[in-house]
C-alpha cells in the first residue's frame, strides 16, 4: 500500500527551507567554489583548483596562526576549565556565606563583550605602567617592570584576559552540574569511608562528566574562533612576529584586507574541518568514558 | 491600557515585556533623532584636523561652483578603508573624492594596475605642471607600477626631538653630534639609575625590536631598499642587516641605551614627561600631536636633524603620509580633481595645517611662506617649520608596494629573532650579529616572495 504524499508539512517547512537554502546552503556551496579560485574582490576570479589548499599546507603564516590558536585553546582547556570548576566547587559549599554575591561577581565579566575585555586588558599589560607589571614588580623586586606581555607573551596575555571573562561563565555550567550530583550517592560514599578526594574522584566527576564534555566542546570551538580579543588588543598587525595571529584573524586579513576571498574561503573550510574533527574526537573520548 | 497590558501579559513574561518596551522606546528615539544630510558630491576624509581645515575652503568652493558643490564627511579610518575597498572590489557606492593615508591607499594597488579604483593622475600631473611643484619623494607611496593615483598631502620629514632641559642642564652641546655614534657618546652621561635597583631609569633613545616605525625610519634614512623597480622584495641586503644589528646592540646587552616608549599612549606620554627617554624620532605630524596630547612637554624639547649613519650622510627620514584620490567610478572626475588642487595647493590651507598640526606642505613654492619661520615655544622657540622644510628635499623615497606593510612585519620579526639570538648567545657587537641578521632577513624575504607569488593579479604595468 503506497502512502499518500502529504503537502501540508512541506508547506510549513518551506519558509525555513527557503531561508536555510539562501543563507546557509548557497553561501556554503559558493565558499567551496571560492576556495578553488583566486580572487581580487568578488569581481575578478581565476580558477586554481586545489592550489589554495596546497599553498595552505606550506603557508608559514597559516601554521603560525594555527599554532597560536592551539596554544590559546589549550590554555582555555587546561587553565580556564579547572579554574571554573574550582570556583564552582567553592560556591557549591553550603557553608560559604554570600554565595549569591560571589556568583554574580564571578559571572559578571561574561556579561561584557570581548571588545570591552580587550580594551580593559590592553593597559593592564602595558610595560612599566601596566597594573600587572607594577604589582609583580612591587611584590618581587626582581620582576622586570618592562616585561612585554603583549609583545613577547601575547598568547599568555590573551589567555589571562579570556580567563577573566569566561571562568565565571563556565563556572555556572559546572555549578548547575554539581547541584545535580546525587546527595544519596555522596552520603553513601561517605558512610563507606570515602574521603573528600575519593568522593570527588569517584562520585562527583562521573556525575558531572556530561556537562564537562559539553563545556569542553564549547570552549574549544570558541577558542578556535578567537578573533575580537586579539584584533582589538593588538590591531591589524596581530602583534610583533604575528604572535597574536589566530586562524580567524588570518582569514579576515586575507579576505577583507587583501581581497583574496578564495584563499580566505580555503582557510575557512580548513578551520571548519578542524572543528568537526575536534568535536568528533571529543565525542569519542567522552562516550568511551561514559561507557566505562 | 490595562486591557492591553493584560493581553500582552498573556503572551509575554514581565521581563520580556520590559525588553519590548525598551526596544520600542529606543527605536522611536533613534528614528526621531535629526540626521545631518550631507549635500553635494561626496568627499570622505578620516582625519579630524583635515576635516576642520577644509571647511572654509570648501565653503568658498561651493559658493564659486554652485553646480558642483561638494559635501564632506568625516569617517573613522577603518570605516573609510572598508568602504573604499568595498567600492573598489565590488562596486559598492563610495565617495567621488577620498582622502586616505598611505596604509589604506596601498591596499588599492593589490590587483592589476587597470583595476586600481583611483583615477590615474599621472598625465594630469605632468600636463598641468603640478608634478614639478610637489616634493618628488612624496609621490612614491601613491605610485604603483609607474602610475600615480593620488596627490600627496604632505612630506612628513623626521627630526630628532630631545629633552633639551636635561641635555642643557648636563652641559651637553648637541652641535657636536653628527652621527649616531656621536649621539650615544655625547649623551651617555645622561643614562641614570636613580633608585639603585641596577636598572637604568633614563635612556638615550626610543627604540625597540618591535617598533617597526623606528626600524623602518632608520633603514630608510640609511638608504636601505625594500622593493626593487618591479615591486619584488629586496630588503635582504647587507646594509639593512647592518642597521638591524646596530639597533640590536642599542636595545639589549651591557651597552643598552634605548627603551621602547609609546608615541601616543598615555603611559608613553607620562614616561616622556618624566624623562625616561632623552631622544625620539619625530615626524612633523607627531610634533603637532604631542603639542595637543602632551602639553606638559612645552619648552622641554628641542629638535635637531637626525644623526647620520656615516659622516655627511642623510640627516632625516620619513614616516606616514596622506593622499587625495578620485574614485574611478565618479561621475564628477574633473570637478573632483579641481577641488583636490583647490585644497592641496592652497597657501591658506598650508598655513592652517602648519599652525594646527605642524605638518608642512609638499608644495615647494609654499616653503618660502613666513609662517614656517615663526619661533615655536613648544620646541624652545625654534623655527620648527623651517627645520622640517630644510630636510624635506632629502627625505628618502619609499616603496609603494601593497606588500610594504607585510615587509615591515617580516623585518620586525627578524629584529625580534635577532634580539633573542643576541641574548641567547651573548653576542652584543655589530660584527657578531651581522651574519645572523643577514640570514634572518634572507629567510624573511623568501617568505614574502612566496606570499607575493600567490597574487596572480599583481601584474606588471602594460
Amino acid at each position: 500500500m503506497s502512502k499518500r504524499f502529504n503537502l501540508v508539512p512541506w508547506l510549513f517547512l518551506t519558509p525555513f527551507l527557503g531561508i536555510f537554502a539562501v543563507f546557509t546552503v548557497w553561501p556554503l556551496m559558493h565558499s567551496l567554489i571560492l576556495s578553488m579560485q583566486q580572487t581580487y574582490g568578488p569581481g575578478r576570479t581565476q580558477w586554481v583548483g586545489l592550489h589554495n589548499f596546497k599553498f595552505l599546507l606550506t603557508d608559514p603564516l597559516f601554521w603560525k596562526a594555527t599554532g597560536n590558536t592551539v596554544k590559546f585553546a589549550l590554555g582555555s582547556l587546561f587553565i580556564q576549565l579547572p579554574v571554573a570548576l574550582g570556583l564552582a566547587l567553592l560556591l557549591n559549599r553550603t557553608a560559604l556565606k554570600g554565595r549569591a554575591l560571589f556568583r554574580l561577581v564571578f559571572f559578571a565579566p561574561s556579561l561584557v563583550g570581548l571588545p570591552f575585555v580587550a580594551m580593559l586588558f590592553a593597559p593592564i599589560f602595558e610595560k612599566r605602567t601596566g597594573l600587572l607589571n607594577v604589582i609583580l614588580h612591587n611584590l618581587f623586586s626582581a620582576w622586570d617592570p618592562e616585561f612585554a606581555w603583549t609583545q613577547n607573551y601575547i598568547m599568555t596575555a590573551l589567555i589571562i584576559a579570556a580567563l577573566w571573562m569566561y571562568a565565571g561563565f563556565n563556572m555556572v555550567y559546572f555549578l548547575a552540574a554539581l547541584q545535580n550530583v546525587s546527595k544519596d550517592m555522596l552520603e553513601a560514599a561517605e558512610i563507606d569511608g570515602a574521603g573528600p578526594w575519593q568522593r570527588f574522584r569517584h562520585v562527583v566527576i562521573p556525575e558531572i562528566m556530561p556537562i564537562a564534555g559539553f563545556v569542553t566542546l564549547l570552549s574549544l570551538i570558541g577558542s578556535f574562533q578567537l578573533f575580537e580579543l586579539s584584533y582589538i588588543m593588538l590591531g591589524d598587525t596581530a602583534g610583533p612576529d604575528n604572535g597574536g595571529l589566530t586562524i580567524v584573524m588570518y582569514l579576515y586579513q586575507t579576505g577583507f584586507q587583501t581581497g583574496d576571498l578564495g584563499y580566505a574561503s580555503t582557510i575557512g573550510w580548513v578551520l571548519a574541518l578542524m572543528l568537526v574533527s575536534i568535536a568528533f574526537i571529543q565525542r569519542r573520548i567522552f562516550k568511551r568514558h561514559e561507557e566505562n | 491600557m490595562k486591557a492591553l497590558s493584560d493581553r500582552l501579559g498573556r503572551f509575554l513574561s514581565p521581563g520580556a515585556l520590559i525588553i519590548l518596551m525598551i526596544a520600542i522606546a529606543t527605536s522611536t528615539t533613534v528614528a526621531l533623532l535629526p540626521t545631518k544630510e550631507v549635500v553635494g558630491i561626496p568627499l570622505w576624509v578620516s582625519a579630524t584636523p583635515h576635516y576642520d581645515a577644509y571647511q572654509p575652503l570648501l565653503k568658498t568652493w561651493n559658493e564659486q561652483h554652485p553646480d558642483s558643490q561638494f559635501g564632506i564627511s568625516l569617517l573613522h579610518a577603518k570605516a573609510l578603508e572598508r568602504r573604499m575597498l568595498a567600492g573598489f572590489l565590488s562596486g559598492a557606492p563610495i565617495a567621488d573624492l577620498l582622502e586616505v593615508h598611505l596604509g589604506i591607499a596601498s591596499k588599492a594597488f593589490l590587483g592589476p594596475v587597470d583595476a586600481v579604483g583611483f583615477v590615474d593622475l599621472t598625465d594630469r600631473l605632468h600636463a598641468e605642471g603640478i608634478y614639478e611643484q610637489i616634493n618628488t619623494p612624496s609621490f612614491a607611496p601613491y605610485t604603483s607600477r609607474g602610475r600615480i593615483f593620488g596627490l600627496p598631502h604632505d612630506v612628513h620629514p623626521v627630526l630628532l626631538a630631545y629633552r633639551s632641559d636635561l641635555v642643557e642642564a648636563a652641559g651637553i652641546d648637541v652641535s657636536q653630534i653628527e652621527t649616531w655614534d656621536d649621539y650615544f657618546r655625547v649623551m651617555r652621561p645622561l643614562m641614570r639609575d636613580f633608585d639603585g635597583d641596577g636598572r637604568p631609569d633614563r635612556y638615550l633613545f626610543t627604540a625597540g625590536e618591535t617598533r617597526s616605525d623606528v626600524i623602518i625610519m632608520m633603514m630608510l634614512q640609511a638608504g636601505g631598499s625594500f622593493f626593487d623597480a618591479k615591486d619584488q622584495p629586496n630588503f635582504s641586503n647587507p646594509l639593512n642587516a647592518g642597521i638591524l644589528a646596530k639597533i640590536t646592540t642599542w636595545i639589549t646587552g651591557p651597552n643598552r641605551m634605548c627603551i621602547d616608549v609609546g608615541a601616543f599612549s598615555a603611559a608613553g606620554h607620562r614616561q616622556r614627561l618624566e624623562g625616561l627617554v632623552i631622544g625620539t624620532l619625530v615626524p612633523d605630524w607627531m610634533a603637532g600631536s604631542w603639542k595637543v596630547e602632551n602639553p606638559g612637554l612645552s619648552g622641554k624639547l628641542k629638535l635637531m636633524p637626525i644623526p647620520a649613519w656615516t659622516k655627511g650622510g642623510r640627516r632625516t627620514s620619513v614616516a606616514g603620509g596622506t593622499m587625495m584620490g578620485v574614485a574611478k567610478t565618479s561621475l564628477h572626475i574633473d570637478e573632483s580633481w579641481e577641488l583636490t588642487k583647490h585644497l592641496y595647493l592652497s597657501p591658506a590651507l598650508a598655513e592652517h595645517m602648519y599652525r594646527n598640526t605642524t605638518i608642512i606642505s609638499p608644495v615647494k613654492t609654499l616653503w618660502s611662506q613666513h609662517f614656517y619661520d615663526e619661533p615655536d615655544p613648544f620646541f624652545g622657540g625654534q623655527p620648527v617649520g623651517r627645520m622640517y622644510i630644510n630636510q624635506a628635499p632629502d627625505v628618502p623615497p619609499r616603496p609603494s608596494s601593497p606588500y610594504t606593510e607585510a615587509a615591515s612585519q617580516k623585518i620586525v620579526s627578524a629584529a625580534i629573532a635577532l634580539r633573542v639570538y643576541a641574548d641567547r648567545t651573548g653576542t652584543f657587537d655589530v660584527a657578531g650579529l651581522q651574519p645572523e641578521a643577514e640570514r634572518l632577513l634572507a629567510e624573511a624575504e623568501v617568505g614574502l616572495k612566496k606570499q607575493i607569488s600567490r597574487n596572480l593579479f599583481l601584474t606588471p604595468a602594460p
